[in-house]
């Protein structure tokens, strides 16, 4: 009789197998590989027009030798076993603003399996100048916003591995400084205490209020020297900037990793070190964001150390940051890994931030928010970007173009015959 | 009660049975998820790796012209941007994969990295100025986590072989993926070495490549057994590459060798090969000139006057010259020679690719062995010249 039974449990058994397998189609550990077609699309289109000549063609006549002479190029700089097809659009405007593309000419040498992946790229003729205004941060509510890019000589850097504070500063200055009427690099420590105080202003600026901070030490916060050595726990120090960040209501900026963890001074600090090899610096922890929160959202100092990250893994942009890369012209790769995305009841829940996200959040970690602008309904703003190293600096300047939203004013670009947009797919023979 | 005993154990053993199989398939099922999460992990850091490889320059950004430490590792052409990476910033890539690739030069007491091109053409780099793949790896952040390999390699696979010495017919044949390029443009220079001086005297002109991808050029030199290097760069729709070839009637090992001294001033010094070889075959003093030829954006070669005086170089002495060349130019350092009265040149190509030259980094240590490794294939221009690079990146951990 029992016997019966335990026939019964193992048809049980097989049927929850059965069923699992049937509902729950999971990947094969080979289909990992997917995104290389898209990047090397990409690259190939880049390095096609690197002297012009990509451009050139495609405002010709189909007829004319130059459309074989890009397809013998393209059959000679892409593998073997790589499939493609270019076309190329025209873009037009209608009297009432409809942009349409076009089909002006298709090149390809064979048909796709499943697997492919495409980029595009918007070439302007040669015999057109085009211009491009972006609309000043803050000029819309007359607000004048200043962008401070912390650059200071005398800190070091965490979790920007591969670069320097100085070196993202400079790039991240090159991004963004076009969409401010004043941006300001704070080239020391000493200059980040007069910003503190509200004193360090740009010519004809008047108060550092509304400003957008961006710290590019990444984990790391440089610290003025008098507050380096009048505080006695540095969580107290975050808990002072998130003060002022609301009290100036500024937006601050982390770029990569967990904010506030460590705070930075080589002079200060010079004796110590990160626990992990990096002089000039010392960790505060998890205590620091928790302060920053407590001092953004003008609560008193709770003292609590709470861990407020997950590694959740890959994440993807969501669709409106895949619309505002293409507005703003700015492509990083919508695949990134968040190693330190932070929790949204924490966030949301404890200190009522209302959060602009970049990306969709993991179906395994719900609560989690990889990266994101936190705004505070009493003033001040925290845009944090939990990702892991190596920061791509560009995330950062979506997150905060999508937080202000600035228009771009572009000349006639979709006037007849003065843009086409050229598509390159591309595809793997030989299996997905 | 004897029946019941069994119908009892017989159940529980199938029971055990039943959970130790649907353990072990649950098991397969999530192993299979977890491998696909661990390799998706892999290649996204291959895609970090590769992009921060080929759209950064590093820090300094301009570390390949220079002797300066690196604190960024990038190798991006910071006056270009986009996908095109610095002709100097390979140079100073250390690609040796083991000691035996090394060149060692007594009169300097300096070993150079060596990479090599054909014919015996090399960027001999000093190795105390190049970025060995561990500093390269902490400096991508990944040391302990993931291995990386980056291999450079040019699009165009350009052939030159000779068909007759007098008048000189030498014929180019162009390829890419193994399809042949019609009707692409050839700009091709003729070194040729004069016995006097021995001085270089350049013949330059353009063609096209036939249907089948082949040029054949002729040059009137009047010279039955001429010594003579030559250079082509070709160029079709966007894409453009370089072959060369060298014949010297001095014999195929040179007998003098450019090696680079300083990366910021451009000193090269030209030492003689016995110095460093040993080889029988080079034991003879060499008379040695030297010439520096600027490559023009539409590859093009410009002359720059060096200041050099033609001089006689004995073997065994460790004994060296010294020149200095533009080190913001890219170009090609023709140093021609005389020896057992015979001729010969050797070019140092001074940017990665002004002769096409191909490097592996990080190949040495190898892939093998791991389960998964992400490839990501770029297309680049190193100062015009159309490359691929492959970058593999696979995991150390378990």
């Amino acid at each position: 009789m029992r016997t019966v039974e335990v026939l019964f449990v193992i048809m049980i058994l097989l049927s929850a197998f059965f069923i699992t397998t049937y509902f729950a189609v999971l990947p094969s550990p080979s289909q990992a590989f997917g995104t290389n077609l898209r990047e090397l699309s990409h690259s190939t289109l880049e390095t096609l027009d690197a002297e012009g000549i990509l451009s050139q063609t495609v405002f010709k006549d189909p007829k004319d030798p130059a459309w074989a002479d890009l397809q013998k190029a393209l059959s000679a700089s892409l593998p073997p076993n790589i499939v493609y097809n270019l076309t190329v659009y025209d873009l037009s405007t209608s009297q009432d603003g409809v942009v349409t593309y076009s089909l002006e000419h298709s090149i390809s040498d064979a048909g796709f399996g499943v697997d492919s992946g495409a980029t595009s790229l918007l070439v302007a003729s040669p015999n057109v100048t085009f211009t491009e205004d972006p609309q000043k941060i803050g000029e819309s509510t007359g607000q004048n916003i200043t962008l401070y890019i912390l650059n200071c000589e005398d800190a070091n850097g965490w979790w920007i591995t591969g670069y320097t504070g100085q070196s993202l500063a400079k790039d991240i200055y090159n991004l963004l400084s076009p969409y401010f009427t004043n941006t300001m690099l704070v080239n020391s420590t000493s200059d980040f205490e007069l910003l503190l105080d509200g004193t360090l202003l740009p010519d004809g600026v008047e108060s550092v209020n509304d400003a957008v901070i961006i710290n590019t030490f990444g984990e790391a916060v440089p610290i003025p020297s008098i507050n380096a050595s009048s505080y006695s726990d540095y969580a107290d120090y975050f808990y002072v900037l998130g003060q002022k960040v609301n009290n100036y209501n500024w937006t601050w900026v982390s770029i990569v990793g967990y904010p506030f963890y460590y705070v930075t001074n080589v002079n200060s600090f010079n004796i110590t070190q990160n626990d992990y090899g990096i002089y000039g610096m010392k960790k505060v922890d998890k205590a620091g964001a928790i302060a920053f929160l407590d001092g953004l959202t003008n609560n008193d100092p709770s003292g609590l150390a709470t861990d407020i990250k997950e590694e959740i893994g890959v994440v993807g942009l969501s669709s409106y940051a895949l619309d505002r890369c293409n507005y703003y012209g700015i492509y990083p790769n919508q695949n990134q890994t968040a190693a330190r995305a932070l929790n949204n009841a924490t966030l949301l829940g404890a200190y009522n931030l209302v959060p602009l996200e970049l990306f969709d959040r993991s179906t395994a970690y719900p609560n989690y928010i990889p990266a994101a602008t936190y705004r505070n309904e009493g003033g001040g703003a925290l845009t944090a970007i939990g990702l892991t190293r190596i920061p791509d600096i560009r995330i950062t300047a979506l997150a905060i173009l999508m937080y202000y939203n600035p228009t771009v004013y572009r000349s006639e670009f979709e006037v007849s015959g003065t843009s086409r947009l050229v598509t390159l797919q591309l595809g793997q023979q030989g299996g997905a | 009660m004897t029946g019941a005993t069994i119908d009892h154990l017989i159940s529980l053993t199938i029971l055990i049975a039943a959970l130790l199989v649907a353990m072990m398939t649950f098991n397969g099922l999530f192993a299979s998820a977890i491998d696909y999460d661990r390799n998706r992990q892999i290649a996204n850091k291959a895609i970090d790796i590769t992009n921060t490889i080929c759209l950064s320059p590093g820090n300094p950004p301009n570390w390949g012209q220079t002797n300066d430490t690196v604190s960024g590792f990038g190798l991006q052409d910071p006056k270009a941007g986009g996908y095109a990476l610095s002709p100097y910033s390979i140079m100073r890539l250390n690609t040796a994969s083991d000691d035996s690739q090394l060149v060692y030069y007594g009169g300097t007491d300096t070993y150079y990295n060596n990479i090599s091109t054909s014919y015996g053409h090399a960027i001999l780099t000093p190795l105390g100025d190049c970025v060995n793949y561990t500093t390269a790896a902490e400096l991508l952040g990944i040391t302990g986590s993931y291995g990386f390999s980056v291999d450079i390699t040019p699009t165009l696979d350009v052939t030159v072989s000779p068909v007759n010495p007098e008048p000189l017919i030498l014929n180019v044949n162009v390829t890419g993926s193994g399809l042949p390029l019609s009707g692409a443009t050839l700009n091709y220079n003729l070194f040729h070495i004069d016995n006097t001086g021995p001085s270089v005297v350049v013949y330059s002109n353009v063609t096209q490549t036939d249907p089948s991808g082949s040029a054949s050029i002729s040059f009137d030199l009047g010279d039955h057994n001429p010594s003579y290097s030559f250079t082509v760069y070709v160029s079709l729709g966007g894409v453009n590459g370089v072959g060369y070839y060298t014949h010297n009637t001095a014999g195929d090992l040179p007998f003098v060798l450019p090696l680079i001294q300083d990366f910021d001033d451009g000193k090269i010094i030209i030492a003689h090969n016995w110095d460093i070889t040993g080889d029988d075959r080079v034991h003879a003093t060499v008379f040695c000139n030297a010439t520096f030829f600027i490559l023009t954006s539409d590859f093009q070669l410009q002359e720059y006057p060096l200041n050099f005086e033609p001089a006689l170089l004995n073997y065994g002495e460790f004994k060296f010259f010294e020149t200095q060349i533009p080190s913001s130019e890219v170009g090609l350092l023709v140093v021609s020679y005389k020896a057992t009265g015979k001729l010969g040149s050797i070019i140092l190509p001074w940017g990665f690719s002004s002769l096409g030259a191909s490097a592996s980094y990080g190949s040495g240590l190898g892939s093998g062995g791991y389960d998964f490794v992400a490839t990501e294939l770029r297309q680049v221009k190193i100062d015009g010249v159309s490359y691929q690079v492959k970058v593999s990146t696979w995991s150390l951990g378990d």
